[in-house]
């Protein structure tokens, strides 16, 4: 009886769309919902509202010019694609062990500083829009100052352009360890706070767990990397699994979860913000001193001196600056560990000033791509806090 | 049953400047104080709680009054703007619905106490506009009303965001609207009364003022009471990330600000039922009502002294309802919210059930008591 | 030294309290009740005495009160003028190159005394990515990133397209920063 009479209804799924402009979707990504009520009948994503033609400008400019772009796609790490584009440069060039101690030491610096960044943004705007204002600001507040170091050292917030082919752009300003010691005693401060508020809090447990969860093997057959690989349990890290930079010399945990839903992402999180201060003091005790730059005229910048005393190093400035910097035939792909996952530039040169092909392997496309996959069957609200721990990032995802 | 007390007493003149005064008080506190000042506190209380200035940018003459100057120019903004219905709207419905929403939260203040009873020149002043012997049931007949004005604001607007939202809120206050019932039922059973005048009286002694008697029926009443005001962390119906703005997406203008009213003079009222039934209404703890007048008659003579307790016990609520409202707001911008199904899980399955729990329970030891 | 995997505690314990969700909004509101009054107090003691070190809130009353910003900051790109009058830039033109956004352009020319200047020299600001490669690029520390954040944009894109004389800064004004250059950026101990 019961059953007729859903029969004789006429009921038809709502079709909703969610995004482009929508509070959720920051980023500017669409979803096509089809709703059962409230829950998610079918999903489809729709990504490229913020694609810029990356790629396209880097093969237009020198190898060193670049870098601002690079800035522009995760923009909150950016010292972190800064550095994934330098050291694929410098693995075509060939020059990558003879890059000074101290640059090695400060680039790790500025990743880590880039991810806690990151992270502080990710899990502010993910619990923002779960509704938990002043959550929101406390970690906000957090990556305020976290932005202060990066400005004191780039000389941007955001657009850091920090990182140069053979070295850096500049040497850690005066005071630096004090400053960073005093940043990271308030952020532990907010970070208890956020985790007071957060962690226990039934409300946000039962938004967070067991929602939005995925599988190991789906996460692997989905090209998942990062805390979202990690949250499902998958003991993968490129900073362990291919050390790159100083990270083979400094001892730290990488967080792992369990079942892949987002409460592991969200720990998984919290916890790697720890860790990063942890990587970031151990650094600072162990930065030599010395150059910041390779000594190869033909990659770097001469000094004011050399520019005026000899002719070489002027004509070196002008041809690396004009032409710029000569590298050899070949491609080359260098992983590094974004803050959402395995983050690396393929690059092709033919010889000569420019890039031939420069291709970013962005890690949040492969996780946007699971968004239909792991919220089908949900419900809507569902949509938010997965949306929020995959951490779309357009600039990055859409290039 | 009803007993027509609440109508003009023979003495006709003196009760209707009364009644006259007491409803401009009333008006005056909600619509000309409360629901803009609610506006720049709410403002002002989250920029504090979360390490900011809050608005100050509002000026005249270079006076800047903390901010609180940006309550006229939201009120002129809001009044200048365009006011803008869709297309396929349902003109009339979208016409009624933020109207729905805001009277009855003005109107469900008649019943409640915001006083006591004072001799003034012969004349028995009741501070209260309406003394129903049903008021509790009142307030809860209102107070469903202002449901209809979300539901139809959020179907007349031909938005599936809307519709959602006007959805989620017949759902919720639905739920709620059981539980709290029985919430308070506890309470009516310990005073005998559902005149909130008469468990104003009773709570004169600190001791037995609601929260002491009714500790799990005040967190209950509150559960629902946060969940009828559709705010964090029950404000699934108007949950910005998810369904933009809920059941008032498409309206602009001073009608969206009706909407935006009614949340806040819901507050106020929300605060005044919780003071009035848990927090001894007007009443200062340790000094009782008569007490007062009579200490005040000492000092200035028997009328003025009424006065002058008569005001004293109008500051005391105002202030309780006052520190109420901060405290809501307090948990308003410190909690994240719950998804739709959990809010009637909780609804349903933990507060109704231990509503029901209270009432036996309190049944129990009036028994034992008696 | 080096890098372990380790698994989050997921399996965080609820108590009666914390499931009947009452603990858990009281602690919340109390952390968050803890900054709305000490705010409170230092916001009202700062107003009272007037020093707004005293309010210990981050956010500032922007347009009164200047943030500091620090040594490497790229602001407002500006040519420098020497000392006795000329402009430092000879026109090589390696800021037109080095700019990746492709904002400058030169025309170059020359005194009578044979020494080369920039005829024109047009900087649009609209198109400005602030990534200071032209500061680098400089051979001659004639362009540099100043501190100057303010007045950066305007209601009108051909009000933004910067002229030589809209560009040029005394040297003497820009002191700070060519010492920070010639530190940090162009010092041979970098090599």
């Amino acid at each position: 009886m019961e059953d007729k009479n859903q029969l004789d209804l006429n009921t038809e799924l709502m079709v909703l769309n969610m995004g482009p402009s929508h509070p959720a979707t920051h980023g500017t990504v669409r979803f096509f919902l089809k709703l059962d009520g409230e829950k998610i009948v079918h999903m489809e994503t729709e990504i490229g509202y913020l694609h810029r033609g990356f790629e396209k400008h880097c093969e237009n400019g020198t190898w060193t010019q670049a870098f601002p772009y690079t800035d522009r796609l995760n923009y909150c790490s950016a010292p972190q694609n800064n550095v994934a584009y330098a050291l694929a440069v410098e693995k075509l060039l060939g020059v990558t062990d003879k890059i000074p101690a101290r640059a090695v030491y400060i680039r790790t610096i500025m990743c880590e500083l880039a991810r806690m960044a990151d992270h502080y943004t990710n899990l502010a705007a993910g619990t923002l829009e779960l509704g938990a204002l002043t959550a929101f600001i406390y970690f906000v507040e957090a990556r305020e100052l976290t932005w202060d170091i990066i400005e004191s050292v780039c000389g941007a917030r955001l657009t850091s352009n920090y990182i140069r082919v053979g070295g850096l752009a500049s040497d850690l300003p005066e005071g630096f360890a004090g400053h960073v010691k005093s940043v990271f005693a308030k952020n532990r401060v907010f970070w208890s706070e956020f985790d007071k508020l957060l962690t226990h809090n039934r409300i946000f447990l039962d938004r967070m767990r067991d929602t939005g969860a995925i599988s190991r093997e789906d996460a692997i057959s989905f090209a998942f990397t990062g805390p979202c690989l990690r949250a499902a349990g998958v003991e993968y890290d490129v900073r362990k699994a291919s050390p790159y930079l100083a990270y083979r010399e400094v001892d730290f945990d990488i967080p792992v979860g369990t079942t892949g839903d987002n409460f592991d992402r969200y720990l998984v999180r919290m916890e790697e913000i720890n860790q990063s201060m942890r990587i970031v003091e151990q650094c600072l005790s162990l930065l030599p001193s010395g150059p910041i730059n390779i000594n190869d005229a033909s990659v770097r910048n001469p000094s004011k001196e050399d520019g005026h005393t000899y002719m070489e190093s002027m004509i070196f400035h002008f041809k690396n600056t004009i032409e710029g910097i000569q590298v050899p035939k070949g491609e080359s792909y260098v992983p590094t560990e974004g803050t959402n996952g395995e983050l690396g530039f393929y690059l092709v040169s033919q010889g000569g000033g420019k890039p031939w092909k420069c291709r970013v392997r962005p890690p949040c496309f492969a996780l946007t791509q699971a968004m239909g996959h792991m919220c089908t069957g949900s419900y809507l609200a569902d949509i938010i806090p997965t949306f929020d721990m995959i951490n779309l990032i357009g600039g990055e995802c859409d290039r | 049953m009803f007993d027509y007390t609440y109508l003009p007493s023979p003495n006709l003149l003196p009760s209707l400047v009364e009644m006259m005064l007491k409803i401009i008080f009333i008006c005056t506190m909600n619509m000309a104080v409360f629901a803009p000042v609610l506006g720049w506190v709410e403002r002002k209380q989250s920029a504090l709680m979360q390490d900011r200035i809050g608005a100050n940018r509002a000026e005249i003459f270079g006076f800047t009054v903390f901010g609180l100057l940006h309550v006229a120019t939201d009120a002129l903004k809001l009044l200048f703007k365009e006011d803008f219905i869709p297309r396929g709207a349902d003109r009339p419905l979208h016409y009624l619905a933020p109207f729905i929403a805001v009277v009855p939260a003005l109107v469900a203040f008649a019943v409640i106490p915001f006083g006591g009873k004072y001799m003034l020149w012969g004349h028995e002043a009741n501070l209260v506009i309406a003394d129903l012997n049903v008021g509790m049931l009142y307030i809860f007949a209102v107070a469903s009303l202002s449901t209809y004005g979300a539901v139809i604001g959020g179907w007349a607007s031909n938005n599936s965001w809307s519709l959602l939202g006007g959805l989620r809120v017949g759902a919720q206050m639905l739920s709620y609207e059981v539980a709290m019932g029985l919430t308070l039922v506890g309470v009516f059973m310990v005073y005998g009364s559902l005149q909130l005048t008469t468990i104003g009286m009773a709570q004169e002694n600190f001791f037995h003022w609601g929260i002491f008697l009714q500790p799990l029926g005040f967190i209950l009443f509150i559960t629902c009471a946060l969940a009828e005001n559709k705010r964090t962390p029950f404000d699934i119906p108007e949950a910005e990330s998810e369904l933009i703005a809920g059941y008032f997406t498409e309206y602009s203008g001073l009608k969206f600000a009706m909407f935006w009213m009614s949340e806040f003079l819901e507050m106020v009222t929300i605060s005044a039922v919780l003071v009035a039934l848990f927090f001894g209404g007007w009443q200062i703890p340790f000094i009782s009502h008569q007490g007062l007048i009579d200490a005040m008659g000492h000092l200035f003579g028997p009328n003025f002294g009424a006065i002058v307790a008569m005001l004293i016990h109008v500051v005391v609520f105002w202030v309780k309802v006052i520190s109420w409202i901060v405290i809501l707001m307090l948990i308003r911008w410190s909690l994240p919210r719950f998804r739709f199904d959990q809010v009637m899980r909780l609804g349903w399955k933990i507060v109704l059930p231990l509503a029901l729990a209270n009432i036996v329970v309190t049944g129990f030891i009036l028994l034992a008591v008696r | 030294m080096a890098a372990n995997y380790k698994k989050v505690n997921r399996g965080v314990k609820l108590t009666l309290w914390e499931r009947l969700y009452v603990m858990e909004v009281v602690r919340g509101v109390t952390i968050t009740a803890r900054h709305f009054f000490r705010n409170w107090v230092s916001t009202f003691r700062s107003y009272v005495s007037g020093n707004p070190a005293e309010r210990g809130i981050m956010t500032i009353y922007y347009p009164e009160e200047k943030p500091v910003v620090p040594e490497a900051y790229r602001g407002r790109p500006m040519l420098v003028r020497a000392m006795d009058g000329k402009e430092k830039c000879v026109a090589c033109g390696l800021c037109e190159v080095a700019c990746p956004a492709k904002c400058i352009s030169i025309v170059g020319a020359m005194r009578p005394d044979g020494t080369r200047y920039p005829e024109t020299y047009t900087l649009d600001g609209a198109v400005c990515i602030f990534c200071g490669l032209c500061e680098e690029a400089c051979p001659e520390e004639a362009i540099v990133m100043t501190h100057n954040y303010e007045g950066l944009v305007e209601y009108d894109r051909r009000l933004m397209l910067y002229d030589k004389e809209a560009l040029l800064v005394p040297e003497d004004k820009l002191k700070g920063r060519l010492d920070y250059i010639r530190r940090r950026m162009y010092n041979k101990c970098n090599y």
